[in-house]
């Protein structure tokens, strides 16, 4: 009882720092290279929305709710899977060849994951929701994981200096990672009470972590280059006074 | 089975490592100038000559006192980041986490000494983290005007 409070805490959290996050991006007047974090954390409050309206109106034992959170979670996903391919490209905007190769990579990546999804599925015609969509999605889930580490490398190797991209990386990292290591801990112990409790509270607290790196990358870093950038700036009173006149 | 064990150590250390990777993106992060060493001499820390002697010298440290030393450090910082001119008394996010990352860090650094590596790597972390608060705190107070009151004696009156 007490875990699923503090699991709802986190959960309500993360809902509010994402509105919070988007509505700051709404304001502010640098929106360039924005548009994955604002098409990502769109995503979420929309998907997240709909399951709520799901359970609200069909409730939680319903088969329609059923399909609209496998549904949701699928889209989720390959919005995941979105967002990297987004950050690929804000990280080879100057570097032409190597974001054909990473285009290949990440269309050759999906459509691996898709084939072996559909391999499964072929086994299992008739579960589409139980089979297909729960495979894709662990599948195309750890793999988002191992292409943001790639992504990670290649900021490193081309010694990338856009260091919002490098923090919002992270973000990512963290919110893939810790999910993954709980499923796959669930599905190692069959289920068990502990692995179920510890999935539950590490989902939500990755998403919040997530959402507070990403904050403090978007607003933290932004500040100090606008005051970098101010101070650079002379007034008319300095120019003045340094001339000759 | 196999795929499921590997994919559990895989993301765990993967979490570990992006964790650790924000953490010194933080830590990374400039200050118009080197605030912690007026925060450090007026009240009397011991992480500036700690981290010196551990670069110059390579010294090993009595490990208790070291301990200690860190410690008394990280609580004097973390009152003084929570209440030296800070106006909504409590920490920021990004504070939390380094918080996070200390403690983490002063852990592994008992493991490392118990297995005997790179326990010099650790403490000059721990170091680093202390740095960056005693900067913040640095800033903070710079950026208030006390009158005549330096920031050494704003927090010698405190």
């Amino acid at each position: 009882m007490g875990s699923s409070i503090v699991s709802y805490g986190l959960q309500y959290a993360g809902y509010l720092i994402e509105a919070s996050l988007l509505l700051y991006l709404a304001g502010s007047r640098q929106r360039k290279g924005q548009a994955s974090v604002v098409f990502y954390l769109g995503s979420l409050l929309a998907l997240e929305a709909a399951r709520g309206w799901a359970l609200h109106a069909y409730g939680l034992s319903s088969w329609r709710y059923f399909y609209v959170y496998w549904s949701t979670d699928f889209l989720l996903v390959v919005s995941a899977f979105l967002l990297v391919c987004l950050f690929f490209r804000r990280a080879c905007l100057h570097e032409e060849k190597m974001w054909r190769f990473a285009r290949l990579l990440l269309v050759f990546v999906f459509l691996v994951v898709l084939g072996i999804s559909g391999l499964i599925f072929s086994h299992n015609y008739s579960h589409l929701f139980t089979y297909f969509i729960v495979e894709f999605n662990q599948n195309l889930y750890f793999t988002c994981l191992v292409l943001n580490t790639l992504l990670y490398l290649l900021l490193q190797q081309i010694e990338s200096t856009d260091d919002q991209l490098g923090l919002l990386v992270c973000g990512v990292g963290i919110q893939f990672a810790g999910p993954t290591a709980a499923l796959a801990l669930l599905h190692l112990t069959g289920g068990e009470r502990f692995a179920q409790s510890i999935t539950t509270s590490v989902m939500p607290i990755c998403n919040l972590g997530m959402l507070l790196v990403w904050a403090y990358a978007i607003v933290c870093l932004r500040d100090k280059e606008t005051k970098v950038a101010r101070h650079k700036i002379p007034t008319l009173a300095e120019v003045t006074a340094e001339s000759n006149f | 089975m196999i795929v499921a064990a590997l994919v559990l150590i895989l993301s765990t250390a993967l979490f570990f490592f992006y964790f650790q990777v924000t953490c010194q993106r933080i830590l990374r992060r400039q200050f118009d100038r080197e605030y912690f060493q007026s925060i450090a001499n007026a009240n009397r820390l011991e992480f500036p000559s700690l981290r010196k002697s551990l670069e110059e010298f390579g010294a090993p440290v009595d490990y208790s006192r070291l301990r200690m030393m860190l410690k008394c450090d990280f609580l004097a910082l973390t009152y003084l980041l929570k209440n030296a001119a800070n106006v909504n008394q409590r920490y920021s996010h990004d504070e939390r986490l380094l918080i996070l990352y200390f403690r983490w860090q002063f852990l592994s650094l008992a493991v490392r000494r118990l297995l005997r590596v790179g326990e010099n790597k650790a403490i000059l972390k721990l170091t680093a983290v202390l740095q960056y608060f005693a900067n913040v705190v640095g800033q903070r107070v710079n950026a208030v005007k006390f009158g005549n009151l330096t920031a050494a004696d704003y927090l010698l009156n405190l």
